[in-house]
């Protein structure tokens, strides 16, 4: 599997004479793992298998997007609809009655975002109409038939995920144990080279050969998202593209690292792997849910059940207190209450609506935190918040209905003082505003600014594990 | 010899650190997904009543509210109850099922829930493959194999017993892993979880699904062993394997099946379904307005023409029903056979099978969910729409006075949980494409071992 043994340490010698001291020498050890992975397949099989899927993880994500947009636009032609609602009186002789019959029309959805193709992230949050007056009302999903309820969504976070990190401990695992098994590695340091870089050089190389096939990999991707989809056409969002790639990468190096470390720490190849693939599920399947559950623990939120729960019974208590505060002017209960009742109700429900947002959001928050202490878990979060789709973005979605609902309520509420005509002319406009407000994608400085702390992990993990293997490997037994 | 080779087999396992690793690892994660999950389910359980009580309160002639009954086996397995709705509005003006609102779920978009299903199908199978990739490669390698074959030994029964080797430990883990589970749910969901005779035996029939899924998943390892010549690969190629079905072959699937199989978008279908009740609407108060217009000329009283519009009410009502109705039938088409196309193509997925028996039998999986909107629906149908009918009919609107009570009496929805005969019955397709799995792989097994070249 390896080069030749032979080769590589004659090459070394010849180097020496020739240059001084460093990096052309070193670069050698670098040079000769990427030949090796050439060589045995390595990088051929992994370039093929993340260009496959890649581009179907793609191809299907951008197609779900496509079909999400028709959705969008259905919905969004059909707010002009006419509401249809008309009376029919039955006047006769001996008294009337009234036939009545209408059909009123759909509330809004948002529009997906366009990234939602390559990192889908939270945007399958907005497929639900939701309307919004005195109250925010959440539609049921839309995504139905749900068969992918019960899975992972395959977009471009979960290949690299799963693929990059694996790519990665499959170019590093073997870098000591099988050179020491072959004895290559007791011949290299008996050259004028020093454990440290040795090591460095081992991971430059073991990081080339994985970063080459996923660089490849990916552009092949963004440029199909764009010859055949013509999205991510603006220079915004290949920035966006080139940082969700940059972030790839680094979690790879963690990975790299990783490795290098594991191959640090075991003497056997085979052991060296079956700890790998143990490490690999700890960090990428068990780790990054333990810490979702783990602030899903700490802050619990409520159910929207228990949201709209709430506001029936503050809705019944507040009906009743009116009731009982004039009896006379309420003689039945489907008399419309004073405007001043409606005020307060409304005012409690706002509360309450706010409190299960707000709770919402710190669950989030915190989740973003812990799911940091994994790379697993940094890399989600950073790729969603890098391309427009994580947790702020979910965060100015909910504001964009809270601002609009605080609009209404203002201007019911100065409707109470104003003459009849210019307080509901102000209340028109307020309802106005709100069924024509679509959010704005979020702008890139923001996204980057979100994105901070799982990159920080992602370097803090890299790091971590590069001076674990460089410490580990400085008293490892070559023999 | 079997017994021999088969403790042999359980003394090297026992003592390698990967097994206990695994077993640490999975105890900590039952722990905090089992605790999670059980005060999840208190929480739905109170969600639950509360609702109740509210719905019955609010529920009138004119539109009643019906709840999906909780599954009690949901802290077990959660499957696609979370991200179904589960309130649906009856209208007597409208003929369509809608759900009412949904919960606000961000984090399951980028995290999947932990519970039992993802413990066993990914975890647990993982260990299966590193305890069953080197059963036989291992042995060859450091010349073993030689030695127990040269003994009056049937290559069969060596085979059988580093088989027996990895099940009867993968079924020692899964016995404890399940109980710990089940110990903590009982403890922590607050007496909310129902472990009734007929909830256990289903624990159990899911816990023996697990077992084939393991059976599956060392056949594989073992058949693999076989036809390589070196441990490390048969590794590879094992994860490998593993990775392509347990974890990207069922995310795949079902997108791959909605980009063959296509369903029109949701905001299409009701585009359609309101374009024609807007038309129906429209023809309607044409025809009242006229038979009002009508029935004025003629000087009927009013109790006939009460009776008349009733009348005339009745065959709109019917009239909506089978011409909406018909839009209803016809995406409900596409999205069974989008449904079906992924079934088929996800079938040879051990995890998937596994969630699909799973989802059978907790009453947590899509099937279930369609089986209780079919329900609703013919609830609405045979018992509410006529009710409703009956409450209007019996009014007579032209009195002035106080308003008319609109309660309606209901038969309440009757969805009895199925035996666990019909539950196994549902779950026949998958069980089977499992069954069919172990059979294929062992009979790979023991012909390659049967021609393996020992040298």
């Amino acid at each position: 599997m390896t080069d030749d043994p032979n080769n590589l340490s004659k090459s070394l010698s010849a180097r020496q004479s020739a240059t001084a001291q460093g990096a052309p020498r070193t670069w050698l050890i670098a040079k000769k793992e990427i030949m090796a992975n050439i060589r045995n397949f390595k990088m051929p099989v992994a370039l093929v298998a993340m260009t496959l899927l890649l581009l179907l993880s793609t191809r299907l994500l951008a197609l779900d997007y496509r079909h999400r947009l028709d959705n969008w636009s259905v919905n969004q032609a059909s707010q002009r609809d006419p509401v249809i609602g008309s009376n029919v009186k039955y006047d006769l002789s001996d008294g009337d009655f009234f036939h009545r019959a209408g059909i009123g029309r759909n509330p809004p959805i948002q529009r997906p975002q366009p990234f939602s193709a390559l990192i889908k992230g939270m945007d399958g949050e907005v497929d639900r109409t939701v309307s919004v007056s005195q109250r925010i009302v959440f539609g049921a999903r839309q995504d139905e038939p749900a068969t992918s309820a019960l899975f992972d969504t395959p977009d471009t976070s979960f290949v690299i995920k799963l693929l990059v990190s694996l790519f990665a401990l499959m170019f590093s695992l073997d870098t000591m144990t099988r050179e020491k098994e072959v004895g290559t590695l007791r011949a290299m340091l008996a050259q004028p080279i020093r454990r440290r870089d040795l090591i460095l050089y081992k991971s430059l190389g073991a990081s080339i050969s994985l970063l080459a096939p996923f660089a490849i990999a990916y552009a092949g991707e963004i440029i199909y998202l764009r010859l055949a989809h013509g999205l991510l056409s603006s220079r915004e969002d290949l920035i966006r593209a080139a940082l969700i790639f940059g972030l790839g990468a680094l979690y790879g190096v963690v990975f790299v690292h990783i490795g290098i470390f594991i191959s640090a720490i075991t003497t056997r190849t085979k052991t060296a792997v079956t700890t790998a693939l143990l490490t690999w599920a700890a960090i990428v399947l068990v780790l990054p849910n333990a810490t979702v559950l783990m602030a899903k623990l700490l802050t619990p939120a409520p159910s929207y059940n228990q949201l709209n729960a709430r506001l029936y019974e503050a809705r019944q208590r507040i009906l009743q207190e009116g009731d009982e505060a004039n009896p006379a002017t309420r003689p039945a209960p489907e008399q419309p209450v004073s405007g001043r009742t409606l005020l307060r109700l409304f005012e409690v429900e706002r509360q309450l609506t706010d409190n299960y947002l707000a709770s919402k959001k710190d669950q989030n928050s915190l989740a973003k935190l812990f799911a940091a202490l994994s790379p697993a878990g940094a890399l989600t979060f950073g790729l969603s918040d890098l391309a427009g789709t994580g947790v702020g973005a979910h965060t100015s979605y909910l504001e964009l209905f809270r601002s609009g609902r605080d609009t209404l309520l203002d201007a019911l509420k100065r409707r109470l003082d104003l003459p009849p005509q210019t307080g509901d002319k102000l209340v028109q406009e307020a309802r106005e505003m709100i069924a024509t407000g679509q959010r704005r994608a979020e702008p890139l400085g923001v996204s980057l600014r979100s994105s901070v702390i799982p990159i920080a992990s992602l370097f803090a993990w890299a790091a971590i594990f590069g001076l674990a293997a460089h410490w580990r490997f400085k008293r490892y037994d070559v023999r | 010899m079997f017994r021999t080779i088969l403790r042999r087999e359980l003394q090297e396992t026992l003592s390698s650190s990967t097994l206990l690793f695994a077993v640490v690892v999975l105890t900590i994660l039952v722990l905090l997904s089992a605790y999670i999950q059980a005060r999840y389910y208190r929480r739905v359980v109170e969600d639950y009543s509360l609702r109740q009580n509210i719905h019955q309160v609010e529920n009138s002639g004119r539109a009643i509210v019906l709840i999906r009954p909780l599954p009690p086996l949901l802290p077990f397995f959660n499957g696609a109850y979370d991200s179904l709705p589960d309130e649906f509005r009856l209208q007597s003006d409208s003929v369509i099922t809608n759900p009412l609102s949904g919960d606000l779920t961000p984090l399951d978009w980028l995290f999947p829930k932990v519970d039992l299903s993802f413990i066993i199908g990914v975890l647990m199978t993982l260990l299966t493959i590193l305890l069953a990739h080197d059963t036989i490669v291992v042995d060859r390698e450091q010349g073993t194999l030689k030695l127990i074959l040269s003994g009056p030994v049937q290559r069969r029964t060596v085979l059988a017993a580093k088989l027996t080797g990895v099940i009867l430990l993968m079924t020692i883990i899964l016995v404890y892993v399940v109980l710990l589970y089940t110990a903590v749910v009982k403890v922590f969901s607050g007496g909310t979880v129902d472990l009734s005779v007929a909830n256990l035996s289903a624990l159990a029939v899911s816990s023996l699904a697990a077992l084939l899924v393991f059976v599956v998943i060392a056949a594989l390892g073992v058949a693999i062993s076989i036809s390589v010549r070196s441990p490390l690969v048969s590794l590879s190629l094992c994860a490998t394997i593993w990775m392509v079905t347990v974890l990207i072959w069922p995310s795949l699937g079902p997108h791959i099946a909605s980009s063959f199989k296509t369903v029109s978008t949701w905001e299409a279908a009701q585009r359609d379904i309101s374009l024609k009740e807007r038309e129906l609407i429209q023809a309607e108060l044409a025809e009242q307005k006229k038979t009002a217009a009508d029935l004025k000329a003629q000087n009927v009283g009013v109790e006939s023409a009460w009776r008349q519009y009733l009348e005339l009410r009745r065959r709109w009502m019917e009239r909506r029903n089978v011409e909406i109705g018909r839009l209803v039938e016809e995406r409900k088409r596409q999205i069974r056979d989008q449904q079906f196309f992924a079934r088929r193509i996800l079938a040879f997925s051990p995890y998937v099978a596994f969630k699909e028996t799973l989802g059978s039998l907790c009453g947590t999986g899509l099937e279930s969910h369609d089986e209780f909107l079919a329900a609703v629906e013919r609830y609405g149908q045979q018992e509410f729409l006529p009710a409703s009918f009956d409450l209007l009919s019996r009014q007579k609107p032209w009195l002035n006075g106080a308003k008319p009570d609109d309660r309606v009496q209901l038969r309440p929805l009757q969805t009895p949980p199925p035996a666990l005969s019909e539950r196994l019955a549902a779950a026949a397709w998958p069980l089977s494409v499992l069954i069919a799995e172990i059979i294929i792989l062992l009979m790979v097994g023991i012909i390659g071992f049967e021609r393996y070249d020992v040298r």
